[in-house]
């Protein structure tokens, strides 16, 4: 790459990849902005159809969901804790997708960080040390459990060539099996008569005092800023990047692709991995043959609405758990099916497809 | 492993292989023109459900196969607007459609079903006249793609699109036109498993076979006949551990659980490298653009 291809960088960098991201990157405010904030729109208003076929008032119902999380007690503290590993999933997600590494294994992630960590935190010996060295531990368990889930993945991806979609998914249900045969056999609870593990007992997560939330939330949030300085300001983040835009761009600087897609890989499945812990020990106490609960699905959706942006990711999981939250409580006054709001988030991340894709054609005007 | 050898279990193996091979053949044709096409295990779900509401209704589990072909179609319908026409990411697009997909029929069946209480039970197909089915299906998709016009045109259009477009063909015509089958050949898919020995419907009953059908088209090399043996090796795995659940053994169940998981990996991963995938694969079209 010699100087007169490079337009002036948006960044004092550098980084000769700086140029490839800063330029596939101008677009802004459309993608950011009026891209989600449209599909979301669009997303309430065909909901609001189908309340109307209900038989129900929709903006009566809207009204119950935003009152449902602003004014009940405990709303805006539930919200929290469902957003927690909403964020902390999609922020892995985010990574990998911003290098084009469609991984869409993080309920597997999960689920094996949690019964990795649960497996720890309850282990004869360990469960009576004291409880801040189990939430600690129990965090780089969940952590290390889910990157490897993850970076198996990715390793079949680099490796053979498999599918990184196909091959990450298929573990999802490989780790549900190891979550069955965990609470059924592994980790049991001698004591418990359905399928379920110990109690986490001292590795419970601390309640951050007037939030009303467990610390998972505050980790979550921490995390935000610390994604993005990484992925802004790092020479990794810009790799990342740079995979994503433009891979020949890599290799002609000389920069290993797979090491990258390895890396973010790893990255997913560190935080997914994280979620489970954070979900274990901060909301259930004990691990069931039920903790597959789709948050590694819904994930997919806040990476994709909150633009890959670690900010984004914060608010469309804020957003999505308050949609959930709003509708649980909505649902006390009205009669609408339960699955109503996941069809509303669905809505919401294909509508943001449509929105991209005519941004592209608006843009390249073809 | 004398269990593999019992006509009980090849039975269940074709049986369970069905509507991942009717899936499989479609997603075939679709990445054969060059579009990957992630929906899958969501069109899949559609035609499940809209085979399992028409055979309900009307006591025809025929009529429900028909109900999966003519909702796998427009969902086909729909994924060429986004995915030929609008040229969307197809990955994020395919991954999109699925969740949706999931919502919607989970929504529409607790509308109509769930405040019922018990799901009826719809009269079953056997398993032998799908297998035929299955048969036909793959013998006219062979013919059709390698010895008709349209069918190499569809082929080419997945390896050189620019080419095709030079010769005077609408590439996104053709593309329209394999989406359509594909999403016919997955909703099929979809009923055959409702409308087949199951004769329910419950939320999420493809699990996850959508997604098996597209790791088995890599692991045919794009081939049908191939594509088929690939799903009766996902099916005898799905049926030994079926049989093997039951059975005590030293070995826990939840490995056989993972197996049918495990065998599609491992058939991915083996075949990866050495099937050679369409070389416009998951590009969208544009004329011009290089």
């Amino acid at each position: 790459m010699t100087a007169t291809t490079v337009p002036a960088l948006t960044r004092p960098n550098r980084n000769p990849l700086a140029a490839v991201v800063a330029r596939a990157g101008a677009d802004g405010l459309v993608t950011a902005v009026l891209v989600p904030v449209g599909a979301v729109l669009a997303a309430l208003l065909l909901g609001a159809v189908l309340i109307v076929s209900e038989g129900e008032n929709p903006l009566a119902v809207y009204w119950e969901v935003v009152r449902g999380v602003l004014w009940e007690p405990r709303g805006l503290s539930n919200t929290a804790t469902a957003a927690t590993p909403l964020v902390l999933i999609g922020l892995g997600y985010a990574v990998a997708y911003r290098a084009k590494v469609f991984t869409i294994g993080g309920e597997g992630q999960y689920l094996v960080g949690a019964v990795a960590s649960t497996a720890w935190v309850t282990a004869a010996g360990v469960r009576d040390l004291p409880g801040p060295v189990l939430v600690v531990t129990g965090i780089v368990v969940a952590v290390v459990a889910g990157a490897l889930w993850s970076g198996l993945a990715g390793w079949l991806g680099v490796r053979f060539g498999a599918s990184i979609v196909i091959s990450s998914l298929m573990l999802v249900y490989v780790a549900d099996a190891l979550l069955q045969w965990a609470v059924r056999d592994g980790i049991r609870d001698p004591e418990s008569f359905i399928p379920a593990s110990r109690q986490i007992g001292d590795a419970t997560l601390p309640t951050i005092p007037r939030l009303d939330t467990h610390l998972g939330f505050l980790l979550a949030v921490v995390l935000v800023p610390v994604v993005g300085v990484l992925v802004a300001r790092h020479r990794g983040g810009y790799r990342i990047d740079a995979l994503g835009f433009n891979r020949s761009a890599l290799d002609a600087n000389e920069v290993d692709s797979r090491r990258i897609v390895l890396l973010v890989m790893l990255v997913a499945g560190a935080f997914a991995g994280l979620a489970g812990f954070t979900e274990t020990a901060g909301v259930n106490g004990r691990l069931g043959a039920e903790a597959s609960v789709g948050f590694g699905w819904q994930a997919i959706i806040v990476a994709l609405v909150g633009r890959l942006q670690p900010v984004g990711v914060l608010l469309a999981g804020l957003g999505l758990a308050g949609l959930t939250i709003g509708f649980e409580v909505s649902q006390r006054t009205y009669d609408l099916p339960s699955s109503l709001v996941g069809v509303i988030t669905a809505l919401i991340v294909v509508f943001v497809v449509v929105g991209d894709a005519l941004a592209v054609r608006g843009r390249e005007g073809r | 492993m004398d269990v593999l050898l019992q006509f009980s279990t090849l039975e269940a193996a074709i049986r369970l292989a069905i509507p991942v091979a009717l899936a499989a053949l479609g997603a075939l044709v679709c990445e054969r023109a060059g579009v990957l096409n992630l929906g899958l295990e969501g069109q899949m779900l559609a035609g499940a459900l809209a085979g399992y509401a028409a055979a309900e209704a009307t006591g025809s589990p025929w009529l429900g196969l028909l109900a999966g072909i003519v909702v796998g179609l427009l969902t086909g319908l729909v994924l060429s607007v986004l995915l030929v026409t609008l040229r969307a990411n197809q990955v994020v697009t395919g991954i999109a459609f699925t969740l949706l997909a999931v919502s919607a029929t989970t929504y529409v069946f607790q509308l109509q079903y769930s405040i019922g209480g018990v799901t009826p039970r719809v009269n079953r197909i056997g398993m032998w006249s799908l297998a035929v089915l299955v048969l036909v299906a793959v013998a006219v998709l062979w013919f059709v793609l390698e010895r008709t016009r349209f069918g190499l045109t569809v082929t080419a259009v997945g390896e050189a699109p620019a080419a095709v477009d030079a010769l005077g063909y609408r590439v996104d015509r053709l593309r329209w036109s394999a989406l359509a089958i594909c999403g016919g050949l997955a909703g099929l898919g979809g009923a055959a498993l409702v409308c087949g020995p199951l004769g329910l419907f419950i939320e999420g009953v493809t699990g996850g076979r959508g997604w098996v059908a597209l790791a088995l088209v890599v692991f045919a090399g794009w081939r049908p006949f191939p594509a088929v043996a690939g799903a009766l090796l996902f099916g005898l795995s799905d049926a030994v551990q079926l049989r093997l659940q039951g059975t005590a053994t030293s070995i826990p169940y939840e490995v056989f659980l993972a197996l049918p998981y495990v065998v599609t990996l491992v058939a991915l991963v083996l075949r990866a490298r050495s099937s050679r995938a369409p070389a416009a694969l998951g590009v969208p079209y544009v004329r011009g653009a290089l």
